[in-house]
């Protein structure tokens, strides 16, 4: 029974991480203090110079978060009232709410297996007022961006890539951010690249999106006094651009470490429970390692009770929500979406996760289906 | 002699920022940076301070005026009446609500002149939205009394107005809601964009606090597509340091503003100050008066090392952005006249009365030429 003894493994760890890199953050604060440019200051420019390169796009443009990353790019690309934009129900409520904050409808596509869109299912969702796709590249693992960009080139319709979750994810190669006319990055405190607070950004290629975009989160003004168009405030604090910089170099090496562990956790489970694949082409960065598990809740009960946390994103459809009343849908509407709700369950993935505690959260898991002891 | 008389402080205001960075330090170590204690902490103190039941960290002064709108009911449609004279970010809130801009002319003290707000009332009017510009209380009172009669509720923007007040009445507490700014360059000012929201109505309250974060009701329950607006905990962190700062911070402002008011009547017509009225406290964010040939003494001061400003010199609907509302050139003339003339002098808490002595005399020395 020597097995018994509990290791406790945490859902996620921020101070664990920040602790690294704590020194360098406090200098960057400090910094900022010194020239007291706390809106718009060097420090955002540079981090959106670095993540153009990271994401290999001409442009990106910080956001005060993601939410509003999503909201300002659909605007920008003059996407509003009586406009239609084709997502995921499976994702995180801010892909459909940022739809419709924008004024239009978010229409719902069935996903697959793999969380991500069903490239069918968004052909059949196109209608004549369908204006742009939306793509979620969720839990870190990039959209069939091949097919969906056919779709959208047959179409003629935009790209907006909901790469919230995604940051340093690639598909054959390319970086997401860069496959449509935006992709929209959340920099929130537990995405894999962290600011201390919300803070997002905006990847484009086009340079007059990306001009719409400064324009647009900084109230519209073009000059001090000048305001082309009636915007919002939606800026990255300098201070968090300032952290964000100091924690970029660092990206590369967690994005393996938890690549590794998420092999580890795959060799580990494949066969006992559904474990997510590297599919041909994917660069997956994991900000969720979700596997599907038969008997889930009582899995999570199970693990709980070894002190293992693990969470479900999402237990409720966006479709089936109180939000999305008045959009129509029901239950039974998008039925690969409502099976995975019933069997998805998030593990523990973190850089800073040890042998024994990966350990600890595989065993717990095999112990269950009664694969050890 | 000349000297220098600077518009910003934040260098002199962070001279010393060890305590805040202390506590950023343990945040960092912990990691709830997502509405964490500090956040609560920060709200209940500044309710107190204002004399209201709840405030609602937010995003930025712009995202506190588009969720109360929201909150008190301004849907796409509705018409939201404001002042032609303020920043723009009054106007972009209402329409990011979705809701049509529609402007009154201001008074001499350029506040909304409470006497035109009847006749711009329509059936599709469902808020009004007076600006505490430049930290000088609108006529709230006046204004209260027809948003009453026609059943309209009221939005303050207080963004620039934190601690004024009326016959002690802090402005944020006669309307269903109010926003306020927490930018650096207010006197409460935290080390990026953050925002408040107040209001006495434990519904609004608990309506706000949902759409700030998601309209999550719970971690999985979505009851309202809402935003991401939160004050970020950090910011809370330094806004606790400076509260209680705030109102010797204003005081300062108001004997500045007193001293140059003192200077600069002699010089009435070529200057003008504002009426002050008594019983208002005016939080002086800027420091404003009317000047003829006011481009060419702004000039001189820049020159003569006196960073002097105009907010703001386009009303909001002469901007580019305004031309879908259909206004044009002399709609509002008091506005558009004050336009021409207002001019801000530094007032702020770090200056001394040397350098408002040498403004005053700069200005008295433009005008004898």
């Amino acid at each position: 029974m020597h097995r018994a003894q509990t290791v406790a493994v945490p859902f996620v760890a921020l101070g664990l991480q920040q602790r690294a890199v704590k020194a360098q953050l406090l200098a960057a604060v400090d910094r900022v203090l010194e020239h007291g440019q706390y809106v718009l200051g060097p420090e955002v420019e540079e981090f959106e110079r670095r993540f153009a390169a990271l994401c290999g796009t001409p442009f990106a443009v910080g956001m005060s978060d993601g939410t509003h990353a999503l909201l300002l790019a659909l605007r920008a690309l003059g996407i509003g009232p009586g406009d239609e934009v084709i997502t995921a129900p499976n994702s995180f409520l801010a892909s459909a709410a940022s739809i419709a904050l924008a004024g239009a409808r978010p229409v719902f596509a069935d996903v697959r297996d793999d969380l991500n869109l069903d490239p069918e299912r968004v052909a059949a969702a196109v209608t004549p007022r369908t204006r742009a796709i939306m793509p979620v590249h969720l839990t870190g693992r990039p959209a069939d961006m091949e097919r969906i960009g056919a779709i959208a080139q047959r179409h003629g319709l935009r790209i907006v890539e909901d790469a919230a979750q995604a940051i340093g994810a690639t598909f054959h190669g390319r970086p997401v951010g860069g496959f449509g006319a935006a992709g929209c990055f959340s920099l929130h405190p537990l995405k894999n690249l962290a600011a201390c607070g919300d803070a997002g950004v905006v990847t484009t290629t086009d340079g007059k999106v990306a001009d719409l975009l400064r324009a647009a989160r900084n109230h519209g003004l073009r000059g001090r006094d000048d305001c082309g168009a009636w915007g919002y405030n939606a800026r990255l604090d300098t201070i968090q651009a300032a952290m964000l910089n100091e924690k970029l170099p660092y990206l590369e090496r967690w994005t393996a470490a938890k690549r590794q562990i998420a092999a580890r956790y795959r060799q580990a489970l494949r066969g006992v429970v559904g474990v997510p694949e590297d599919g041909p082409g994917e660069g997956a960065v994991y900000q969720t390692f979700v596997i599907r598990a038969d008997g889930r809740d009582d899995l999570q009960r199970h693990l709980a009770a070894r002190g293992v946390d693990s969470k479900v994103h999402y237990p409720t459809p966006l479709h089936l929500q109180e939000a999305a009343a008045d959009l129509g849908y029901k239950r039974g509407d998008f039925p690969v979406t409502e099976r995975l709700a019933t069997e998805i369950l998030s593990l523990p993935i973190y850089p800073e996760l040890t042998e024994v505690q990966q350990e600890a959260v595989t065993d717990g898991v095999l112990t269950f289906y009664g694969r050890r002891a | 002699m000349a000297m220098r008389v600077s518009y910003s402080y934040l260098d002199k205001q962070f001279a010393d920022p060890d305590a805040i960075l202390a506590d950023i330090r343990e945040l960092v170590g912990r990691g709830d940076y997502t509405l964490g204690a500090a956040v609560a902490e920060f709200e209940a103190r500044y309710a107190r301070m204002v004399g209201v039941r709840h405030a609602i960290g937010v995003g930025s002064g712009t995202e506190a005026l588009t969720l109360a709108l929201q909150a008190v009911g301004v849907r796409p449609g509705d018409e939201v009446v404001t002042a032609p004279n303020t920043f723009i970010a009054s106007v972009g809130a209402i329409v990011a609500a979705g809701a049509r801009p529609v402007f009154v002319d201001v008074n001499a003290e350029h506040t909304i002149d409470a006497a035109l707000i009847e006749d711009a009332l329509t059936p599709r009017t469902r808020a009004l939205l007076p600006v505490h510009l430049s930290g000088n209380p609108a006529d709230m009172p006046a204004i209260v009394d027809v948003a009453r009669r026609r059943g309209v509720p009221v939005v303050e923007d207080a963004c620039q107005a934190f601690t004024a007040a009326i016959d002690g009445r802090a402005v944020g507490t006669f309307g269903e809601a109010a926003g306020f700014s927490l930018h650096p360059l207010k006197p409460l000012n935290v080390w990026g964009d953050a925002g408040m929201i107040v209001t006495d109505s434990d519904a609004l309250a608990d309506h706000l606090r949902l759409r700030r974060n998601h309209g999550l009701r719970d971690r999985n329950t979505v009851e309202i597509f809402g935003v991401n607006s939160r004050l970020d905990t950090l910011q809370a962190i330094v806004g606790l340091h400076l509260l209680d700062k705030t109102v010797e911070v204003t005081e300062r402002r108001i004997e500045h503003a007193r001293r140059l008011d003192a200077g600069l009547a002699p010089l009435t017509p070529r200057i003008t100050v504002p009426p002050r009225r008594p019983g208002i406290r005016h939080a002086y964010l800027t420091y404003v008066v009317q000047a003829q040939d006011r481009d060419a003494l702004v000039r001189f001061l820049i020159e003569r090392g006196v960073e002097a400003k105009i907010h703001y010199p386009v009303p909001v609907h002469l901007q580019p952005a305004a031309k879908d509302l259909g206004y044009k050139a002399g709609d509002f003339p008091m506005c558009e006249r004050q336009a021409r003339e207002i001019l801000t002098l530094p007032a702020h808490q770090h200056l001394t009365n040397d350098q408002l002595d040498y403004v005053v005399g700069q200005v008295r020395e433009f005008y004898s030429r």
